[in-house]
Order: structure tokens, then C-alpha cells, then sequence
């Protein structure tokens, strides 16, 4: 039991040593010896893990991952509209990646890996799943246009979505990313939404693209005031 | 051992008050009696009342559990990134959708009215979610959503009043009448707690609410059976 215990410790300390690097100095620049030196182990340790150093990328990739997904799923509800849970799953997900450095170190993992490796290419599928599924329900509830197809929605959606945090990483080191994905939406919103329910859209991404982020999780529903956006 | 033990008492309990919650969601107080709960729960009568001393400890029990959980949905959508205001409308139509749809919700609600009055579970409860309806108006008012005219507490009592009312004024196994008398409510109280030129949006939030509460509503009748 101790011995358990004591190992998943071990486990611990390398992926989060990993996870540091890569938000420090990105995954390329960071080698096994890097993690073992931060992590404080021997070599022994990390191997008897990890086999090599991209099996510590894939473990933080479904780590973070799980992360993502759970911040997207749980901001969709079948009680609210489709399209709202596409837009405010948006920027919780948002929320979730600048609140949480594993969620971070997994997207620059996905960047750097692309399809080369099986964890982050299906992180992208399921993305892609996930929205499909979310806007498909969008289609029947009538938000979207009629002359528009959902194929077409699904993939410009997930492509602006990704290059926003991709450029939010590198130019701002992720500190706009709540207001890139607003831009985003802005733009989208009138190729997408059906014409009597786009000033309603407009509205409700307006009032998203103006609140903070979220702290952690209310206590007694203590009132946040709202600022300008970025 | 001992933890196993605990587990199984828990599930029993649980058991228990599930099966309650199916006889008190359908049937008024005073003619639910505990063997058709035995029936139903598939436990022995000595287990029940290891759990529950009486058939008034019982309903306590069934509307005390129902109320936490309530208030966990509460605190769950309270942190979705949502407003208050519109975390208030999701409050009321997720309610809805239970008493609609839900066993224990029903229960719970129908239990309050018939003997909460007299041991303050009532006042106790209510209470609660007047608070959290206040601390949630606070919100709406900082957000410029509600009025800063509205008294927080005034504004909670009211719409927590407007539900337990309309649940009585209007009619549970016909979801389609309680979503649209639910909706009906929310828009008249609109214009008296909102800002004018957040109305049209509110509108559109409640009914879009409505039109998918209808969609996914199951009456309880109906899955009871």
C-alpha cells in the first residue's frame, strides 16, 4: 500500500517537472535529464514511468485533455439552446486552460505533435466529436442557418478555435485568449446563426466577452463585479 | 467490516426513500402507508424503521435529501459562467423540469406543502433559498441585469414564492400548461426586477428555456407506470 502510494508520488513529481518544462521552455527544448534533474529523481525513477520522453508527453496530453473536455461538456446543458453551449463551452474552456498549467502544457503538446502521435491526434477528434455533436443539435433546435452546412460549420469553428490559442500562446502567452476566442465568435456568428436568432447570439457572446474569468468555484454566491474585455 | 456494513445501510436508506419518494410524489400524505413503501423498497420492515421512526420521520427525511440535493444543482450552475440573472431563470426551469420529471423533486415539494409548515422545515428550507436567490439578485444588480432599485431579498421571496404558487395553480402532469404558465410568470416579473433595455434578451433567454424544457420534459405519471 505504502509502496503504491509512494510510486504514484514519483509518477507525480515527473509529469508535473514535465509539465513546468514545457510551459517554460516547450517540449522540444526540454530533455529527460532537464525532467529528472527538476524532478528531483534518478534516471531509474523516471524510467521505471516513463519510457521515453514522449510517453511522459502522452501522459500530460490525456491529463489535460480530460481537463478540456470535462470544462466543455459541463458548460453544455440540454436545457439551454446548442449554440449557447457551443459559445459558453467556449469560454470555459478557455477559463479551464488558463487556470490549469497541465491544460496549458497539453496544448503545447498538441501543437507540437499534431498527428504524430495517437494521444493528440485523438484529442483532436474527439474535439471535433464533441463540437459536431453540439452543433448538429443546433441544427435541429433551427439556430443555424438553413444555407449553411454543418460540416463546414463544425471545422471552421475547431480551426479558429485552435489557431486562437495558438497565437494567444505565442503572442500574449495566453493571457488573451477569452478575447480572441470573442473575436472569433464575433466574426462567425453572422455566417453561422439564423437570421432571427443572431441579434440574440450577439447579445449573449457580448455579455460572455465582458464578464472575468470565473475564480474558483462560489462559496456563497458572493457578487463579481464585470470588467472590459482586454 | 464495519465500513461495509455502513455502505449497505446507506444503500437500504437510500432504497428506502426512493420508494417513499414514488408513493409521496403520486399520492397525498395522509394516504400513503408505509407497507406499500415496504413493497416497493424491497426491504424488511425492520430495516425501515432501523432507518425511520415513523412515516412523518420518513417524508422529513425524503424532503431534507431532495433539498440537498437542490441546493447542489444551485451551486452547480452558479459556477457555469452565467449571470445571475439568467443562473435564476436556469434555476427555476431546472426545478421545473424535476418537479415535472422527478420522483424525489415532486416529492420533496409535495412533502414541504402538506407537513412542513408545522416543524419549521418550511421556514428552514425556504430560507435557505431565499438567500441564495438574494445573493444571486446582488449579482444580477452589480451586472446591471436587474434594476438597483430591487431590494435583493424582496426580489428572492417573490420569485421563490411565484414557483411554490404556480406548482399550485397550475398543473405538473401536463408539462407543456407548466412550462408555458412558468414562462408566462417569469415575463410578467421581468419588467418589475430588470433593466428596461435588458428585456428583449430575457425574453429571448426565457424562451428558449421554455420551447427545450417542453422538448425534454417526461411527465412522472407517464415513467412511473
Amino acid at each position: 500500500m505504502v509502496r503504491q502510494a509512494r510510486s504514484e508520488a514519483t509518477r507525480r513529481r515527473i509529469i508535473d517537472s514535465a509539465i513546468d518544462l514545457i510551459n517554460e521552455i516547450g517540449y522540444p527544448a526540454s530533455g529527460l535529464a532537464d525532467i529528472i534533474e527538476r524532478a528531483e529523481l534518478t534516471k531509474g525513477a523516471l524510467y521505471y514511468h516513463f519510457e521515453s520522453k514522449e510517453a511522459v508527453a502522452t501522459a500530460i496530453i490525456e491529463e489535460g485533455m480530460d481537463t478540456i473536455l470535462d470544462a466543455f461538456r459541463s458548460a453544455g446543458r440540454p436545457s439551454s439552446p446548442a449554440m449557447e453551449n457551443i459559445v459558453l463551452g467556449l469560454f470555459v474552456v478557455a477559463d479551464a486552460i488558463k487556470a490549469d498549467s497541465v491544460a496549458q502544457a497539453a496544448c503545447r503538446l498538441l501543437r507540437t505533435f499534431g498527428g504524430f502521435n495517437p494521444a493528440a491526434k485523438a484529442a483532436y477528434g474527439i474535439l471535433q466529436d464533441d463540437l459536431a455533436e453540439r452543433v448538429t443539435s443546433a441544427v435541429e433546435q433551427g439556430d443555424l442557418r438553413s444555407d449553411v452546412d454543418a460540416e463546414a460549420v463544425v471545422a471552421t469553428v475547431l480551426a479558429s478555435t485552435l489557431g486562437a490559442e495558438l497565437v494567444s500562446s505565442a503572442l500574449s502567452d495566453g493571457r488573451d485568449l477569452r478575447h480572441r476566442f470573442a473575436l472569433n465568435l464575433e466574426i462567425l456568428l453572422p455566417a453561422i446563426v439564423a437570421e432571427e436568432s443572431l441579434g440574440y447570439y450577439r447579445e449573449f457572446l457580448a455579455r460572455q466577452s465582458i464578464r472575468i474569468s470565473p475564480s474558483k468555484p462560489q462559496d456563497g454566491l458572493t457578487p463579481r463585479r464585470t470588467t472590459a474585455a482586454p | 467490516m464495519t465500513e461495509q456494513v455502513d455502505r449497505r445501510a446507506d444503500a437500504t436508506r437510500l432504497q428506502i426513500l426512493q420508494a417513499a419518494a414514488h408513493q409521496f410524489a403520486t399520492r397525498p400524505y395522509s394516504q400513503v402507508n408505509l407497507d406499500d413503501i415496504l413493497a416497493s423498497a424491497d426491504v424488511t420492515k425492520g430495516a425501515l424503521y432501523f432507518h425511520f421512526r415513523s412515516k412523518h420521520a420518513l417524508a422529513t427525511a425524503v424532503i431534507e435529501h431532495r433539498a440537498e440535493h437542490g441546493w447542489t444543482e444551485f451551486q452547480q450552475l452558479s459556477t457555469r459562467g452565467l449571470s445571475g440573472l439568467e443562473t435564476m431563470i436556469d434555476v427555476a426551469y431546472l426545478t421545473a423540469g424535476s418537479d415535472i420529471g422527478e420522483a424525489q423533486a415532486r416529492a420533496g415539494l409535495n412533502l414541504l406543502e402538506s407537513i412542513g409548515r408545522f416543524d419549521g422545515l418550511q421556514a428552514k428550507l425556504l430560507d435557505v433559498w431565499v438567500i441564495g436567490f438574494a445573493a444571486m439578485t446582488r449579482r444580477a444588480i452589480e451586472e446591471g441585469d436587474v434594476a438597483d432599485r430591487v431590494d435583493p431579498e424582496h426580489a428572492a421571496r417573490l420569485l421563490v414564492s411565484m414557483y411554490l404558487g404556480l406548482r399550485q395553480t397550475s398543473n405538473l402532469d401536463e408539462p407543456e400548461t407548466y412550462i408555458g404558465d412558468l414562462e408566462s410568470v417569469w415575463m410578467l416579473v421581468l419588467p418589475g426586477i430588470a433593466n428596461p433595455e435588458r428585456l428583449a434578451y430575457f425574453a429571448g433567454f426565457i424562451r428558449r428555456r421554455s420551447a427545450l424544457a417542453i422538448k425534454n420534459a417526461v411527465p412522472l405519471r407517464a415513467n412511473n407506470l
